[in-house]
């Protein structure tokens, strides 16, 4: 639907990041009026507990998280590692968003580095090109998808591969814009004084322009793995019971009971987008992250 | 050290670099990503808009070149089909009013904590809570907003009701689960453009007399209205097609268009008629955002 409009540029080393310049002399009262701090509050309550609820019901002790609560166990923990849907689902999950992310970045580079190249008429045209499965709403992908793969018969219906393909579609764009970012401040005269030293065209943006732009490629190849790894509208008609991500396997079982079990994946998945949200703050400077545009 | 200043002489040969950059080589990058999103992009999306046109026969997926408008007609004389799109808008529309309201003064602490540590702590805060996978949250909501869940546990237990609220499996609950889900959009829309308003405009109408409340009415929050208008389009966009929120918030009870394209095609078979409803969704959102796009071009003065 949207366009994440991103800046890779490096992370500021100094973290002197300075918006508005400096103020001088005591500040005679705070920089957010008291009303605006009190929704400021509210909306983090209500964007975080059910994050933190979902912890709570995970480490339960009794049956059910229900009020007043009963205490704090593993048991739910080790239940969740010892047989359950949910863990097959949670590697499942894991697997298939490791193989999209490599399948997207690779894609996703690739096109981003000729999107930045080469100077054509149509180059806005052919990015919104890339850019477009994200205006469509992922249940109406998905199912284009699935109607394609039946009618074709090209025999990707209720397969492995259609999943991924699918997948790979809603997850490239992400790659494509973190990576057009990163190269679009990238100063091409460098690669340039490689090869007119004699590296040859991989040999030098192996060695000159990969290291430099590197940041940005892998805070892409992050968003794509946790897009894919949360991915519930376009799996949802392409998955099978063979082939069951954690979100619908969640989705599944919550249609009818609340599982404890189901919460200790919910730990491992919120440790899980947690470490790769920090990870892509060490690569991008994310304060610049605000900003989602329509294309 | 030597061996680059002797090859700095090779200088000149920088356009033949350029040239040999600039390569029909390149096109070999782009052909991949391009052959991939015409197959299974392109091509799937035209054959679902042609099939939503084609006679309709139950269980019968191919293409028959066989187009009428009658799955057209029957979505807009049904009233149990049109008035699914009805609440759809309906529904986008308030959770979008109420994702403004909450996510405006979140975005506003944000875009003025100057720390920088502690600003990125708030970034990866809202970035995570977008990037967690919606289920696993409308789990946390649902063991919080159920009969017996913790809110209705906690106002039992202090006396303050008898029977539980119904918090949940009702229109509520589906906005409640929405502007859970969308609050992170709406947040991140508005931190850049409020960020981007200089305080000394702020300042200026502080020194000429307007108390803290005037001042922000008056030059804060109409400067940031194209942040506004991306915000509520964005929330308003991905609230019409969620399908996972008011499936388990509203409990089958809200049924909006997304509820009605999986039943159409996964319980009936019907797959011309599921096609149609998947493009009145999609030509919805985009009407709405056409309309919103006139309507931001007037409001926010050419900021937007």
């Amino acid at each position: 639907m949207a366009e994440m409009v991103t800046d890779t540029g490096p992370a500021p080393r100094n973290g002197g990041w300075r918006p508005f310049g400096r103020r001088n002399g005591p500040r005679e009262e705070p920089a957010v009026a008291l009303p605006l701090q009190i929704g400021a509050w509210l909306a983090f309550v209500v964007l975080l507990l059910p994050v933190v609820i979902v912890v709570l019901a995970g480490l339960n002790s009794g049956d059910h998280l229900t009020w007043p609560p009963e205490g704090l166990s593993l048991r739910w923990i080790f239940a969740f590692f010892e047989a359950s849907e949910f863990l097959d689902a949670y590697v499942f999950s894991l697997w298939l968003a490791v193989v999209v992310m490599v399948i997207s970045t690779t894609l996703g580079t690739m096109a981003a580095i000729f999107l930045t190249r080469m100077t054509f008429p149509g180059r806005n045209l052919l990015r919104a090109y890339f850019l477009s499965p994200l205006i469509l709403p992922g249940i109406v992908l998905g199912l284009a998808l699935y109607v394609f793969y039946v009618s074709s018969g090209i025999g990707l219906s209720r397969t492995l591969p259609g999943l991924i393909i699918g997948h790979v579609l809603v997850t490239a764009p992400y790659v494509i814009g973190t990576v057009s970012a990163a190269l679009f401040n990238f100063d091409i005269a460098l690669e340039e004084a490689a090869r007119s030293l004699g590296a040859g065209p991989f040999t030098a943006f192996r060695k000159v322009t990969l290291p430099i732009i590197g940041p940005g490629v892998a805070a892409g190849a992050i968003f794509a793995f946790i897009v894919s790894f949360g991915q519930f509208d376009v799996s949802l008609f392409l998955s099978t019971p063979n082939y069951t991500p954690l979100p619908i396997a969640l989705y599944i079982s919550l249609r009818y009971t609340f599982e404890p079990t189901a919460a200790a994946a919910g730990i491992f998945a919120i440790a899980l987008v947690v470490i790769s949200m920090l990870l892509t703050s060490r690569l991008i400077n994310i304060r610049r992250f605000a900003g989602i545009k329509f294309s | 050290m030597a061996l680059a200043t002797a090859q700095a002489g090779h200088m000149p040969q920088l356009p033949d670099v350029r040239r040999i950059l600039a390569d029909s080589r390149l096109y070999w990058l782009v052909l991949p990503a391009f052959v991939f999103f015409l197959i299974f992009f392109v091509i799937p999306t035209v054959s679902l808009f042609l099939i939503s046109f084609d006679k309709s026969v139950a269980g019968v997926v191919d293409i028959q070149w066989d187009f009428t408008l009658k799955n057209y007609i029957r979505f807009f004389n049904r009233s149990l089909y049109y008035e699914a799109a009805i609440r759809s808008i309906g529904l986008a529309a308030i959770v979008s009013v109420v994702t403004l309201a909450l996510g405006y003064p979140l975005a506003y602490f944000v875009a003025k904590t100057r720390h920088p540590g502690r600003n990125t702590f708030y970034m990866i805060l809202v970035l995570s809570a977008m990037q967690l996978d919606m289920v696993i949250r409308l789990f946390g909501l649902m063991v919080l907003m159920g009969d017996n869940g913790v809110i209705n546990g906690i106002l039992r237990d202090i006396g303050a009701i008898r029977e539980p609220l119904p918090l949940m499996y009702n229109f509520f609950g589906a906005v409640v689960g929405l502007v859970q889900f969308t609050l992170p959009f709406m947040v991140l829309s508005l931190i850049g453009i409020i960020r981007s308003i200089h305080p000394s405009l702020e300042e200026a109408a502080r020194s000429l007399g307007a108390n803290r409340w005037t001042t922000f009415w008056r030059i804060t929050f109409p400067l940031s209205m194209p942040g506004i208008l991306a915000g509520t389009l964005l929330v308003f966009a991905i609230s019409i097609s969620s399908y996972v929120v008011p499936a388990l918030m509203g409990g089958w009870k809200v049924i909006v268009m997304p509820l009605h394209i999986y039943q159409q095609i996964a319980e009936m078979g019907k797959w011309q008629f599921g096609a149609t409803i998947a493009v009145v969704l999609f030509v919805t959102s985009m009407i709405a955002v056409y309309i919103y796009q006139r309507f931001a071009a007037r409001t926010a003065g050419g900021r937007a």
